[in-house]
């Protein structure tokens, strides 16, 4: 039995290794990060204005299209889009690893008091999911941010605030389906306190589906920041968000489709590597995936 | 059977007191005066008064809030600050409108998902197997506000096949962006889903039997693999239903579908707490209602699960 249960906990990264798509997904967001975090080295300041430009002789008024001087072209004052994506991307980020952090610990820890301690705990923690998860997400999100004021904190407190029950869930049935095992009642034998038992012995072995659901939360987490600030609801000028350079993009998608393109696409393609090396931690921890594995072998 | 529907119809009651309890508070401590802005922005302060006097606002949060629920438990929603309309009539005519994007919507992706994941199972490894799980990987992760924003441009502003917003008269040209935006991610999903729950069926003996009877592939696909995999493909549309709902709101502002979630984001904006409440409280039951629905397939699709 105590085997069974570690191999829900622990990764084989040898085989997430192996896996093509995934790695691929790690590659594409180590350079995004690369990105955002060298941005000042490597773009032009997003902040610049240029009004009037040279072309053939000719004067020509932004928004300029995409260029070798502007890659993803500019806006409606000139400045660089490549730049302020680049620089969107760092908000993008640090939004999706903080909310998510916030919601995992929030959700993991009260997920394994709901799971652990007595009845009463449990209803009252199960309750509150229950209340939290029949909210329309955007509508919650959007109403605490502006009960709050917009702004990088803000959202993030909203956004971890709508995530957590999802979490609390998922721990609480790990914890459930563990606690009775020999193990903890050993370890309770020899006399292991309640919080040492679930931070020593229920904790890491349900760690295999939190660090699952750890990355496949960060998607929700970036799309959601991009729609509150793309409604007015999120991030606020001068700091930057893709979700705020696709709305400033929304009055120009006849003259200047790429204003409102290249920030959607570059938000996209971080979500589906985000994505990719999820499912490839799917992969390599659900048993369920493994046995399905073994029967398309004997099926052919 | 009976009782278990009672039952979970019981267990809402106290959900949506706390919803309104969450809501009551939220929308107290946000800024403004909901006198000053029914009032307008150049209202003499008599006006203000009196509207004040006139709605309430001057009592006490409590009783206030007690209030509120006693008309909610007459199922008395209260008239919208913003209107001053009843807010029931707004809800009988705004619900059927994000109803019939809803359900437009998850009936384009079910079909279209489950086709492609059967596609995809039974061609597996292949190329289209491949280009499907591509396509499905890729639709999952379109921000949906932007999806929006570049299917208008492709089919409304280049092309000039459709329209790119408002409504019409229900299912016509005018739901046919706003669905299919709506669909996208749900479609990949299913897609998905479908796929690897066939492959699970199709490693199973009595596949093989059939097999080895020497059924047509077609035949074994459509008599014994997809009723064995219904299960995890009818939850899926299941929860994808609830999924979608959520999306509702920033599909039906983008492309002004004067629906509920439009019909909420004005609330919020206007800080027009009864309208706001009631859309919040209609979609968290109908949220749960699609829940319960899908509880009780269920038992229906396999009948070895039973409710007491």
């Amino acid at each position: 039995m105590r085997l069974s249960i570690r191999a829900f906990a622990t990764f084989d990264w040898r085989r997430f290794g192996q896996a093509h798509l995934p790695m691929v997904g790690v590659g594409v967001i180590l350079f995004l990060m690369l990105l955002a975090a060298l941005a000042p080295f490597i773009v032009s300041d997003p902040t610049q204005i240029e009004m009037r430009r040279e072309v053939n002789g000719e004067t020509v008024m932004p928004p300029y299209p995409p260029s070798q001087h502007n890659l993803f072209g500019t806006d409606q004052l000139g400045r660089d889009i490549f730049a302020r994506v680049v620089y969107g991307l760092r908000t993008s980020l640090i939004v999706g690893i903080l909310v998510r952090g916030l919601s995992m610990v929030a959700g993991t820890l009260l997920g394994l008091i709901s799971g652990f301690f007595p009845r009463i705990v449990d209803d009252i923690i199960m309750r509150l999911t229950d209340i939290m998860l029949a909210f329309p997400v955007i509508l919650l999100a959007m109403t605490v941010t502006a009960v709050l004021g917009p702004g990088l904190v803000t959202v993030c407190l909203a956004l971890a605030l709508v995530a957590w029950p999802d979490v609390a869930r998922l721990v609480r049935g790990q914890v459930l389906a563990i606690k009775d095992q020999t193990y903890v009642e050993a370890a309770r034998s020899v006399g292991a306190g309640n919080w040492r038992l679930l931070l020593r012995h229920v904790l890491p072995n349900c760690m295999g589906p939190i660090i699952v659901a750890f990355s496949m939360g960060i998607p929700g987490a970036i799309m959601y920041e991009a729609g509150l600030s793309f409604f007015g609801f999120g991030i606020q000028p001068p700091t930057p968000s893709l979700g705020s350079i696709i709305s400033d993009g929304r009055g120009y998608i006849t003259v200047a489709p790429w204003y409102p393109g290249f920030p959607g696409l570059v938000l996209t393609l971080l979500v589906l590597c985000v994505n990719l090396v999820g499912d490839g931690l799917i992969d390599v921890t659900s048993p369920r995936a493994a046995r399905g594995e073994r029967n398309r072998r004997s099926a052919d | 059977m009976i009782g278990y529907v009672v039952r979970r119809l019981l267990q809402f009651i106290p959900i949506l007191i706390g919803l309104v309890t969450v809501l009551f508070a939220l929308l107290n401590i946000l800024p403004g005066d909901p006198a000053r802005m029914m009032a307008g922005p150049f209202a003499n302060p008599d006006v203000v008064e009196t509207i004040r006097q006139e709605m309430g606002f001057d009592r006490p949060l409590l009783v206030q809030y007690l209030d509120n629920l006693w008309n909610l438990a007459r199922g008395e929603f209260g008239r919208s600050y913003q209107s001053r309309r009843p807010i029931l009539k707004d809800m009988l005519e705004v619900f059927p409108k994000t109803f019939q994007l809803a359900l437009a919507a998850e009936i384009t992706s079910a079909f279209i998902g489950i086709w492609l994941g059967v596609i995809a199972a039974t061609r597996r490894n292949g190329w289209a197997d491949r280009l499907i799980m591509a396509v499905a990987a890729l639709n999952l992760s379109f921000p949906l506000f932007w999806l929006a924003l570049m299917l208008q441009i492709v089919f409304a502003v280049f092309l000039r096949m459709l329209p790119p917003s408002g409504y019409g008269a229900g299912f016509d040209r005018f739901i046919i962006l706003p669905a299919f935006t709506l669909a996208l991610p749900s479609l990949g999903l299913l897609a998905r889903i479908t796929r690897a729950a066939l492959l699970e069926v199709m490693g199973e003996d009595y596949i093989r039997t059939a097999r080895a009877k020497g059924l047509k592939a077609t035949l074994i696909t459509r008599r014994h693999i997809l009723p064995n995999a219904l299960i995890p493909i009818v939850t899926t549309i299941g929860t994808d239903f609830v999924r979608l709902l959520g999306g509702i709101p920033i599909i039906e502002v983008i492309f002004s579908w004067p629906g509920i979630g439009k019909y909420a984001y004005d609330a919020l904006v206007f800080r027009d707490l009864p309208a706001l409440q009631a859309s919040v409280i209609i979609l968290a039951v109908s949220v749960s209602l699609v829940n319960l629905v899908v509880d009780l397939l269920y038992a229906f699709i396999n009948p070895r699960i039973r409710y007491v």
